[in-house]
């Protein structure tokens, strides 16, 4: 469980997050999305103990980062596209964070292989492209086993294949009733990744609730010959329904329902298309206005 | 901060750029112990100073800094970790580089045994100015212009003070302890800032 009550950050006279409040809870995955400078890495950064907080809480399992007792086996965290000194190998690194995590030899040859990365132990950090380098990050942040992952733009600089991989692993994780709190500006990716949205907008909380909420129930779009009886038929059989004049924008019947309905009363249909609203559409509605 | 001290050794013995260097400074020590033992005790304090520098500035500058503070989020023993890492890695390598002054067995002792002392001190100033390439400049400038030039390595300064308890008046290890204090304090203070993104 994650938690931030009415968090601030003042930076000098600048005020890098105002009142942020949200939760990320077990057993789901949150996605926190922002544009760059929205304030999301300085939220993370807070709950991690990176940073103090002006004002306000960050917990994770009702506690501070600082007072976890054995903080590398209750959170892992991906931060900053992989840090990692450039002479040690990929093997080299995680045995360097293998005493802090309270990890063995075994389970740092078990994380190289579970992140992909076998066959480059042996190779030093500083030859890793940049997916290479974020699938090390991942096995730092696994190498404790943490119910918790903390991850900000863990996407970053992966491949097509790297993302799909990364979405099965923080899924599982999820599903395995662990916490999953990840910032991302990919909203494509996170549609297909996450329960819970949190949007940020200038330090602020602008919006925070389940995907399946935003996205709500899909609305059909309809275009037909008699606007008027097509309006009054779909109403009848409960649809709820607005038009913008040259096409009914309907709620409440699927596809099939509306097709019937109009061949009912005779009218021609000239386009009868599934409307879902994108996340993409939310986001850029919240956040990207100004 | 028994977690950190095995961690920042780990490390240090599998990072070829600081083995080579505790090599070099062996190699040098043992070199320069042959001609004379006063510059081997100066030589070995830079060289256990400069090594602490360098493995706490690596971390900033790396921000491998990031990954400690996530395994031991309370910064003091944090610190305290990376002293003692440090200082067990330069006592090791001034107790062998100086194995060439073994005729002068008292100042062998007395820089050997101060030598946790000064890595010390060279983690809190890593700690503070948090950029390795700086410190050891700043370092540098100070101990040329404000201890030598200024202070003719007498005035009641850290190296000077190092240099003097080492070569005979053993009342200066309180000075120099007295300064390594305050080095620590300062760090103390500041290893809480923030740990920014860069």
């Amino acid at each position: 469980m994650i938690e931030t009550r009415r968090l601030s950050k003042t930076y000098g006279a600048v005020a890098a997050l105002r009142d942020v409040t949200f939760a990320a809870a077990p057993g789901r995955v949150t996605g926190f999305l922002g544009l760059n400078g929205s304030g999301k890495t300085t939220t993370l950064r807070l709950l991690l103990g990176l940073a103090r907080p002006t004002s306000g809480e960050a917990l994770i399992n009702g506690r501070r980062y600082r007072e976890l007792r054995r903080p590398l086996r209750e959170v892992g965290a991906v931060l900053e596209q992989g840090v990692a000194h450039p002479g040690l190998t990929g093997r080299g690194h995680l045995r360097t964070q293998a005493p802090l995590a309270g990890a063995n030899g075994a389970r740092v040859d078990q994380v190289l292989e579970y992140v992909g990365l076998g066959d480059a132990a042996r190779t030093r950090t500083g030859e890793y492209s940049l997916g290479m380098r974020q699938r090390l990050a991942v096995a730092t942040a696994l190498l404790g086993e943490p119910p918790v992952l903390i991850l900000d733009e863990p996407a970053n600089g992966l491949d097509p294949a790297g993302v799909a991989w990364l979405r099965g692993l923080l899924r599982s994780h999820a599903e395995a009733g662990g916490t999953v709190l990840l910032s991302s500006h990919l909203l494509g990716e996170l549609e297909l990744l996450v329960d819970d949205v949190v949007i940020i907008a200038d330090g602020e909380v602008r919006l925070a609730a389940p995907l399946a909420q935003l996205t709500g129930s899909p609305r059909l779009r309809v275009r037909g010959a008699d606007l008027r009886t097509l309006y009054d038929a779909f109403t009848g059989y409960g649809g709820y329904i607005e038009t913008d004049g040259s096409a009914l924008f309907v709620e409440g019947l699927t596809a099939e329902q509306a097709g019937d309905i109009a061949l009912a009363v005779q009218v021609p249909i000239y386009e009868l298309t599934v409307e879902t609203v994108s996340l993409e559409a939310i986001f850029f509605e919240l956040a990207a206005a100004r | 901060m028994i977690a950190v001290l095995r961690s920042e050794l780990n490390r240090t013995l599998m990072i070829r750029a600081s083995w080579v260097s505790i090599a070099a400074t062996i190699a040098l020590g043992l070199t320069f112990g042959v001609y004379s033992a006063d510059f081997w005790t100066l030589f070995a304090g830079i060289g256990a100073f400069g090594l602490a520098v360098l493995t706490t500035g690596q971390h900033y500058q790396h921000r491998t800094a990031m990954l400690l503070m996530l395994g031991e989020p309370r910064r003091w023993r944090l610190l305290a970790g990376q002293c003692v890492a440090a200082a067990v890695v330069a006592t090791v390598t001034t107790a062998l580089s100086g194995l060439t002054v073994a005729d002068e067995a008292a100042q062998w002792r007395l820089t050997v045994a101060m030598t946790p002392l000064i890595a010390v001190m060279g983690v809190a100033v890593a700690t503070v100015v948090r950029r390795p390439t700086w410190a050891m400049a700043g370092t540098v400038g100070w101990l040329l212009i404000a201890e030598g030039l200024l202070g003719k390595l007498r005035a009641p300064l850290p190296f000077s003070a190092y240099l003097n308890a080492a070569t005979g008046d053993p009342k200066q290890l309180f000075i120099f302890a007295g300064w390594t204090v305050v080095a620590l304090a300062g760090a103390a203070a500041m290893i809480r800032r923030d740990m920014l993104s860069h």
